[in-house]
């Protein structure tokens, strides 16, 4: 998979949590996964169709999701409830769209699905036929790994 | 917005203006309420989905000042929406919101009749200004 597919991606997962969160964020080491990834307990998925085809993934622990859910709705919220859900899907919303734009203004065309979330335990997925890559980004809330599955139609 | 000025939701005559949130997120319908209540609106009600909407608007009219509505939603999604709106009432002061990245979606709502437009995320200033130059209008 080119980066150029992940950069943008990474680059407003940083500074959408920066400026949403108003927290500090540091970027990990990129891993490479061929296989089935396991995934964290809340998860925002957002698939791509078009000349850059894929899904995009960014998951956390229930606890990293409730701190942020909290964070943004500016009250404690201790259930993943719908507001907790409606939330968190509106962090991929935006880190999507910012995403979308770059890569919309480096020439791809593609449609973007709307985000959904889904939580549970000792998930994983598996793209069978796109590697996957994964960034995951330090927050005093938690880690959330962006996980990046795409390739050029 | 200081405490002095006249909040944003007041018509002037003591009366404020009423407002319909059409959103599928209960996180942006809560946000909306927040920053629309903080200057006096008056929320007269929200929707989760089009159909709802629609609905909603037509039991309400001719109360409602002006309407959010979200472009992406289930069911009816908000263009369709906007267009039985502005069939049923040519004069709806409807504002899209939308995720960055739908450039196109926007551009079609502002010809079917939406006044203006607001990509999220949901800054309270873009918000309140966007709003007051549509009821200005």
């Amino acid at each position: 998979m080119r980066v150029e597919y992940i950069n943008p991606f990474v680059e407003s997962s940083v500074s959408v949590i920066r400026e949403t969160l108003g927290v500090e964020v540091k970027r990990e080491q990129i891993t490479l996964k061929s296989k089935a990834v396991p995934i964290l307990d809340v998860a925002v998925i957002v698939g791509l169709v078009g000349q850059v085809e894929g899904r995009v993934l960014f998951d956390m622990k229930r606890e990293t999701a409730l701190k942020i859910a909290s964070n943004m709705n500016g009250e404690k919220i201790s259930e993943f409830d719908e507001l907790a859900k409606a939330t968190i899907t509106e962090l991929g919303n935006m880190i999507t769209g910012r995403a979308v734009t770059k890569l919309s203004e480096m020439g791809y065309k593609f449609d973007v699905t709307p985000p959904a979330v889904f939580s549970g335990q000792n998930m994983e997925i598996s793209d069978s036929e796109i590697e996957a890559l994964i960034v995951p980004i330090e927050t005093p809330m938690g880690r959330i790994e962006i996980n990046v599955a795409l390739r050029e139609k | 917005m200081s405490d002095n000025k006249t909040p944003v939701g007041s018509k002037g005559d003591g009366t404020f203006f009423k407002a319909l949130i059409i959103d599928d997120s209960v996180f942006v319908v809560k946000q909306l309420s927040q920053i629309l209540q903080s200057e006096k609106f008056e929320i007269l009600g929200s929707a989760n989905d089009g159909i709802e909407g629609f609905e909603k608007y037509k039991e309400l009219h001719p109360n409602v000042d002006i309407v959010t509505l979200d472009i992406t939603m289930p069911k009816m999604d908000g263009i369709s929406t906007l267009e039985k709106i502005i069939e049923f009432d040519k004069n709806a002061k409807i504002i899209m919101i939308s995720a960055l990245g739908k450039e196109d979606l926007v551009k079609k709502a502002l010809i079917s009749g939406a006044k203006n437009y607001i990509v999220k995320p949901l800054d309270r200033d873009k918000v309140l200004s966007r709003i007051e130059t549509v009821l200005k209008k």
